[in-house]
């Protein structure tokens, strides 16, 4: 018995970091969980390691900025479980990403952003909008980043690709309101993740910024997503919420 | 078996409109829930009642009056042991008119200031040492969605409104290191008895609402519930609007 029985969510970047703990968590309370990624195996392994807990999964190769694959993502998803409820747009351009000032940033890094962190959104909203519509039901939820909402140094690209997908959230929330689709975004702060790592120590991090008196761990994020896929979140619609104890808010 | 088992929630303005709804979700998800009252009237009382059939009690508070917020705090102590969650949802908003800046009374904005703003602080530092032994704590505060509009009208109700967002940012940079996450929830339009003695909340323009409709307190209370429950432990200092998407943040 969870809040989310009987729903179908997709996650995109389900296989590893954020959205393999989204799946999970999603998968224990009731949901039916797609796990779409374009790592393959990976995704092959979070869904087994639901199927073995008594969920209910499938992996859907999914590569977010191609039109046609994330078409097929919600064909996939309705033909297996019969309708969409949730999408949590987790899939992002971040894991290996250089920390550089604006001045430096690649041109082929900025467009790279901007494909996977709005674009991608955009597209996989597109996707399942018939069947939410159909449904008169839907959730999606987006994630930006708590750097949009400070005086960031470096991360120009990811910033602006963040900041964009707010700009989506509000939009989509305007229009999808009529078929009784909510559109929110969160804002995790650091969080101690495997992507995390490739640019911090979080050894010889300095926490004293932070209220909360230290940096986030994957499941400080998970509850946000479970209350935004669930009924309780119902009349909320076009909102951001920062997930990063006090450092910065909205 | 509920997602608040063994919490325990003060709520304040508890017996009435949105409050009355606060306190029967948390109720419903296993908190015992202290329904703080100003006046116990006959439909407070009958609150009240059912509150307590639920393993809640009903106490008298004055939230612009120190010494009567700690009594709250005091009483909830000394019936159930602890407080973990207070939602700050005490308001002059019932009957509060919606003249203009130029025709408010000084009284009036003296009066909205006191119990939105003043309130929500005298409440935090009633609960505060006891959250901080617990070292966890909840405080939801209510703002509304008054202050993210170019609302006409209100001005003592909105500026309170807006005090109350300050008041959470400045709780959450201090209580952050005790554990205590404070955060504000803000509803639009919602269909209290409160709300039709400013308008006809039956020909509200919900052509301005992405959701088509405006809100009622069931709408409200999952915003609530998240913020007291262990969901939002790394969440604190925000500001949730609730108002089918009419205004964003």
């Amino acid at each position: 018995m969870g809040i989310l029985d009987n729903k179908v969510a997709i996650v995109t970047g389900g296989s590893r970091g954020l959205g393999k703990v989204y799946c999970l968590r999603l998968a224990e309370e009731g949901a039916r969980v797609v796990v779409a990624d374009i790592l393959e195996k990976e995704a092959q392994a979070v869904v087994d390691e639901i199927k073995a807990a008594g969920g209910q999964a499938i992996a859907v190769k999914t590569d977010v900025t191609s039109e046609e694959e994330t078409v097929r993502m919600a064909e996939e998803t309705v033909k297996k479980f019969g309708s969409i409820d949730v999408l949590i747009n987790n899939a992002g351009y971040y894991y290996g990403m250089v920390r550089q000032p604006f001045y430096e940033v690649p041109v082929e890094e900025w467009d790279k952003a901007m494909l996977i962190n709005a674009k991608g959104n955009w597209l996989c909203a597109r996707a399942v909008f018939p069947q939410m519509k159909k449904q008169n039901k839907g959730k999606i939820l987006n994630i930006a980043s708590e750097a949009c909402f400070a005086p960031t140094k470096g991360f120009i690209h990811y910033t602006a690709s963040k900041w964009a997908a707010i700009g989506l959230t509000r939009v989509l929330a305007g229009e999808l309101g009529q078929y009784n689709i909510c559109v929110n975004i969160i804002a995790p702060g650091v969080i101690d993740t495997e992507a995390t790592a490739t640019y911090l120590d979080f050894e010889k991090m300095n926490t004293s910024s932070v209220p909360m008196g230290r940096f986030g761990k994957p499941d400080d994020v998970v509850g946000a997503v479970v209350f935004f896929a669930s009924d309780d979140s119902d009349f909320i619609s076009g909102q951001s919420l920062l997930i990063d104890g006090a450092r910065r808010v909205n | 078996m509920g997602r608040l088992d063994n919490r325990v929630a003060i709520v304040t303005g508890g017996a009435k409109g949105l409050g009355k709804a606060f306190c029967f979700a948390l109720a419903k998800e296993g908190a015992k829930v202290v329904m703080a009252a100003h006046r116990m009237d006959e439909e407070s009382t009958k609150a009240v009642k059912e509150i307590e059939a639920m393993g809640g009690i009903g106490v008298t508070v004055d939230v612009t009056d120190e010494k009567s917020t700690l009594q709250m705090a005091e009483e909830t102590a000394k019936k159930f042991g602890r407080i973990d969650i207070l939602v700050n949802n005490a308001a002059f908003y019932y009957g509060v008119g919606r003249q203009l800046f130029h025709e408010v009374s000084s009284e009036d904005w003296d009066r909205a200031l006191a119990v939105g703003a003043k309130g929500a602080w005298l409440c935090a530092r009633a609960v505060f040492p006891h959250m901080k032994k617990q070292e966890k704590g909840k405080i939801i505060n209510l703002s509304s969605e008054v202050a993210f509009s170019p609302t006409k009208g209100m001005i003592h109700y909105v500026t309170s409104k807006a005090a109350v967002i300050g008041i959470t940012r400045v709780l959450a940079g201090e209580l952050g290191q005790y554990n205590i996450c404070v955060n504000a929830v803000a509803p639009g339009f919602t269909d209290t008895p409160a709300s039709w003695t400013i308008g006809n909340v039956a020909k509200f323009d919900v052509g301005s609402i992405p959701l088509g409709r405006i809100g009622v307190p069931e709408d409200i209370v999952g915003a609530v519930i998240f913020f007291a429950s262990d969901d939002s432990d790394f969440i604190s200092g925000q500001t949730l609007l609730v108002n089918g998407a009419r205004r964003v943040n």
